[in-house]
């Protein structure tokens, strides 16, 4: 659980709370300012879609929320952890009990077989039980229960999408952070991930925030935050399109 | 911090998974354990061989030779000596056996015995003399038998007997054995009870006890490097016990002595009243003279003062002293000179322990410079490592891993590492030292002190070599370990 002083005190807790959040990268002439003065709350529950054009560091304010990149000035608060004041291993925690990640890329090790990638959370945890059964387990809600032995080389790109969503459910988190989670599937294989996300947002209320370029993923969540050069703004649905289209995916 | 069963499995699982990176890592640590405990090893048997020659922990004081006018005027070393150095605090005078004055055999003796089915003949004066038979503890043998026969009241076998007769043709006759199975008539048997160790002395025809003598390894040395060559005799084995006891046991091992005579032509055979003992060779000790043979000091003194006079019988030819602490050596040897204008015998002991440390050094240092060198290569490797596995390490940050569990994978497959390489290294050091002994058994020629085995791998040294591979493999991880655990995630995950 967090420490007294890294928990928000206070009746109404969001799920994410942002304000201010600046980021940039290089240094003396080369920096480039990534985010400038990000805030927005998500609320328990709620399905929002990260939209906006390459380099608008919509992946970065992701990697900010997860805890695996700090912000240059702001507050960042995720599930009442104030993640700037945290310790590493309190972060670490967060990660581990309460944030499951996806990844455009799946970022899945070839060494271990399906079931040994689910369950590699639970290395980090210290009061894990019932391991095999809870991969199990959350390999048969993404429809590769006959899969657990197989190496990730012997699956196909819908599979290993998968089989990182079980891994990001292993643990139950409340947040769910995805990357681009559909950016390297086909449209029909996509839209199986899209349905998956959306039933596990409406029947176990997990907090969902996708960082996606793909308006039938945009369309489906229930709150859009668009940015643009690192900054929030009011969208239409044609910026959107737009957005949609100069990534060449489907308007 | 991750629970130390996920950590070690992990870093287990991790190490296994990377056939070349664990080659390239371990190898340079293969060779620098073996170095270092094959050094270590050796330095240390050729310490104990060097101790065995010359016990460093203690001194032999002589008295400085000098002569007026052809009479020998060197300073005396008698029991006013022996309590003068008793009375100094580097000696520690609890301890009964700090102080052991020697007594050389001060008149010429003739020794004769026959061993392997050879008449021997040798000379004894001058080559033999007497200690107390306390400091001759090697084992249970000699604790029993090297001891003054002649002082033990009541002994029931010393009965009357009739000596054997002179012979016209000999001197001194060979020791005579016991009756065998069909005595030849006329023939003169050993009549004592335990004839093995008793015969009949000619001085008051009554059975007495064989004078107990204990030889050095050196002896031994010397009759196989030399006497058994030249006579076509077995070697004797590197445990000459077993090799005496192959031959009829230790009491086979027994001779004559014809006190008051020599075999050295020309010389006066006869000064006094010659007359014949036995004496039986009960061990192996290194508390004996190196070359010749060394007995109770009591016989030496009854056989002086018989022959010499009283003079003879209270002069020792050195004391060996032990000190409190080698260190305090410096000390005592300038108050022997300043005081009773005594020295100490030289030691090639200690220039020998001094040229062996410094050697243990320099080869302890060859070996650190290598091990270091291979924990830079595993540093190497391991940066490699950690800029190839970004994208995973990246991973576990996401999944849960904090810094310090990051930190502990990387190091702990640094450890591991370490810790196989050290116990490859230990086997092929111990590999090297069998393949060296054999070599040194097949093709060395025999030498005195030539060891079984040219090394000692004592547990302190097998533990060192596993802890230091340990410790540099660990060492040499620590940067990359670092840099692994200080990645930011994001950035890692981002690695194409």
């Amino acid at each position: 659980m967090a420490a007294a002083s890294d928990v928000v005190g206070s009746a109404h807790v969001p799920a994410i709370r942002l304000r201010d959040i600046t980021k940039s990268y290089g240094v003396g002439a080369a920096k480039t300012a990534v985010l400038r003065g990000v805030s927005f709350d998500v609320e328990p529950g709620e399905f929002v879609a990260l939209v906006g054009q390459s380099g608008s560091g919509k992946s970065t304010l992701l990697n900010i929320i997860g805890g695996l990149d700090e912000p240059d000035a702001g507050e960042v608060e995720v599930l009442g952890v104030d993640t700037q004041r945290a310790s590493d291993a309190k972060r670490a925690g967060l990660r581990n009990h309460s944030i499951g990640f996806v990844f455009q890329a799946f970022n899945l090790l070839d060494h271990l077989s399906v079931l040994g990638n689910v369950i590699l959370p639970a290395a980090f945890a210290r009061d894990a039980h019932n391991i095999e059964d809870r991969g199990r387990e959350a390999l048969r809600r993404v429809g590769l229960s006959d899969y657990a032995k197989r190496k990730p080389g012997e699956l196909s790109g819908g599979q290993k999408q998968r089989v990182a969503i079980a891994r990001a459910l292993f643990n139950a988190p409340t947040l769910l952070l995805c990357d681009e989670p559909t950016g390297n599937l086909d449209s029909e294989t996509g839209k199986e991930v899209i349905d998956f996300f959306r039933e596990l947002n409406a029947k176990d209320g997990v907090t969902l925030v996708i960082v996606t370029h793909e308006r039938r993923v945009s369309s489906v969540a229930k709150r859009v935050i668009a940015m643009r050069d690192g900054m929030l703004v009011e969208t239409t649905d044609e910026e959107l399109a737009a957005a949609h289209a100069q990534r060449g995916g489907p308007a | 911090m991750m629970p130390v069963k996920n950590l070690t499995r992990m870093v287990v699982s991790n190490t296994l998974r990377s056939r070349r990176h664990f080659i390239l890592s371990a190898f340079g640590i293969v060779i620098g354990i073996a170095t270092f405990v094959v050094f270590l090893a050796s330095t240390e048997q050729v310490g104990a061989v060097l101790e065995k020659i010359f016990p460093v922990e203690q001194v032999s004081v002589v008295a400085p030779r000098a002569s007026l006018l052809g009479k020998d005027i060197s300073k005396k070393l008698d029991d006013s000596i022996v309590e003068k150095i008793r009375s100094r605090p580097e000696v520690d005078r609890a301890d009964p056996t700090a102080i052991v004055p020697r007594m050389a055999l001060s008149f010429p003796a003739f020794g004769r015995g026959s061993f392997e089915g050879n008449d021997l003949k040798f000379e004894v004066g001058g080559f033999a003399d007497g200690i107390n038979p306390d400091y001759v503890n090697d084992d249970e043998r000699t604790r029993e038998l090297f001891k003054d026969w002649d002082s033990v009241k009541d002994d029931p076998n010393r009965i009357a007997c009739s000596p054997p007769p002179k012979d016209p043709t000999e001197e001194v006759i060979q020791s005579p054995r016991a009756p065998g199975g069909s005595p030849k008539p006329g023939v003169y048997y050993n009549p004592c009870p335990h004839p093995e160790r008793y015969y009949c002395d000619e001085a008051d025809n009554q059975c007495h006890h064989r004078v107990p003598v204990v030889m050095s390894p050196t002896m031994i040395e010397l009759y196989n490097g030399q006497f058994a060559k030249s006579h076509g005799l077995p070697i004797a084995d590197t445990d000459f016990i077993k090799f005496v006891m192959k031959r009829g046991g230790l009491s086979a091992m027994r001779f004559s002595v014809g006190l008051g005579l020599t075999t050295v032509a020309g010389s006066n055979t006869t000064m006094r009243k010659a007359r014949r003992i036995e004496a039986v060779l009960v061990g192996i000790s290194n508390k004996s003279m190196p070359i010749g043979m060394t007995m109770p000091i009591q016989y030496i003194q009854r056989w002086n003062r018989e022959f010499l006079g009283d003079d003879a019988a209270t002069a020792y030819s050195s004391i060996i002293v032990r000190l409190r602490d080698r260190n305090q050596i410096a000390v005592f040897s300038q108050w022997l000179q300043d005081e009773l204008d005594l020295r100490l015998e030289d030691s090639l002991g200690e220039k020998f322990a001094t040229a062996l440390f410094v050697i243990r050094l320099v080869l302890i240092l060859i070996s650190l410079v290598i091990i270091t060198i291979s924990s830079i290569n595993i540093a190497h490797n391991f940066f490699m490592q950690v800029t190839e596995r970004r994208r995973e390490l990246g991973l576990l940050r996401a999944l849960g891993a904090g810094q310090l569990d990051v930190l502990l994978v990387v190091l702990g497959e640094a450890a591991l590492i370490g810790l196989i390489g050290g116990v490859l290294g230990l086997g092929l050091g111990l590999g090297v030292a069998h393949g060296v002994d054999w070599g040194s058994a097949h093709y060395l020629p025999k030498f005195p002190y030539k060891p079984a085995s040219w090394f000692h791998f004592k547990w302190w040294i097998l533990l060192g070599g596993l802890v230091c591979s340990t410790g540099f493999s660990v060492l040499g991880g620590y940067l990359p370990a670092r840099r692994a655990s200080k990645m930011q995630p994001a950035q890692a995950l981002t690695q194409n």
